[in-house]
């Protein structure tokens, strides 16, 4: 009995077992689905995208597609985290290609992280640091730029990434490799506005 | 060699600022909770009725063979009978007893070899 009562708690339940509770009419199960998995597809889109308004509006599209999905989902077949991320990583791929690929600009918009005069000497505030590791992200290559958020952001391991981005561990690992020299290369100019540049 | 060092530690540095903004998330607005929960309702499939609720909403529910043959003949009981004296007609007609045949004798006073449930045709013009 306390099993099965476990086993019925929302809060606790596999993402697969929650859908299909949801599939079959619990609407608590609707509501701890979302508390679940928006948050991670949130993140994820947002560091894809580098834009919030359009990064929810393809969070909300993927999660449709999982409510349509759940009455046709078929037990062990996908994680439902695996599938929503690769949905997700569909959706963003689609919204990159209708924009203009302008990465030096990407680049040279992201905030100024410290005035010359001013903030050398004080350092940065996260937010900026963060910002700049987002312009740099904008500014590689779709498919580098998903598998080193996943990798290194989303802390998938390698072979979920492969499943997700729907290649081979050896691609993978190509990608997230030339993803680090590119992001390394491209912060170098701003080492020491990043604060990590300082030697010794 | 001063390049190398350079490389190195830019990867170190890259990975603190990767560390960094796992440590930062993008939050989802509560607008976008509240459309995604929405959508999920929307799109929620309806529980399933069980029968007594769908007799009660009108949905006819057809009856069984046994049922209604029951029903045709009186109940249950009654088609009991019926199959039973069905079982034993055949079996007396299938063994023919002697003693049956004694009976029948003593009842008819003459031996009964053939019943002729339909009369022969001549039967009908022997009046003319």
């Amino acid at each position: 009995m306390p099993r099965d009562m476990q086993a019925e708690d929302p809060a606790t339940a596999p993402d697969e077992a929650l859908l299909a509770r949801y599939a079959a009419g619990d609407p608590a199960a609707a509501r701890a689905l979302t508390l679940r998995l928006v948050p991670r597809a949130m993140g994820y889109a947002a560091r894809m995208l580098g834009d919030g308004a359009e990064a929810e509006d393809v969070v909300q599209e993927a999660m449709l597609r999982l409510w349509r999905a759940a009455p046709g989902w078929r037990a062990g077949e996908a994680q439902v985290s695996t599938w929503l991320y690769r949905v997700v990583t569909n959706l963003c791929t689609d919204r990159l290609r209708q924009r203009k690929r302008r990465p030096a600009a990407a680049l040279d918009e992201a905030p100024e992280v410290a005035d010359g005069a001013q903030g050398a000497e004080a350092g940065l505030i996260e937010a900026d640091r963060m910002a700049a590791l987002q312009a740099a992200l904008d500014a590689l290559p779709d498919r580098q730029r998903q598998a080193v958020i996943l990798r290194h952001i989303e802390g998938f391991t390698n072979p979920e990434i492969a499943e997700v981005m729907d290649i081979g561990i050896e691609a993978v690992e190509s990608l997230t490799a030339r993803a680090k020299r590119a992001l390394t290369a491209i912060l170098a100019g701003r080492r020491e506005e990043l604060g990590y540049g300082e030697e010794d | 060699m001063a390049r190398k060092t350079d490389g190195m530690q830019g990867r170190e540095g890259l990975e603190d600022l990767f560390a960094a903004m796992r440590e930062e998330r993008v939050p989802p607005s509560d607008a976008l909770m509240a459309r995604v929960l929405a959508d999920a309702l929307a799109h929620q499939p309806r529980p399933a009725l069980p029968v007594a609720a769908e007799v009660g909403a009108g949905v006819a529910v057809r009856p069984g063979l046994w049922r209604r043959l029951a029903g045709l003949f009186g109940g249950a009981g009654a088609l009991a009978g019926m199959g039973t004296a069905a079982v034993a007609g055949l079996f007396i007609g299938f063994v023919q007893p002697e003693g049956l045949s004694l009976l029948g004798d003593a009842v008819l006073g003459t031996p009964l070899e053939t019943v002729e449930l339909i009369p022969d045709v001549d039967m009908l013009f022997a009046g003319n």
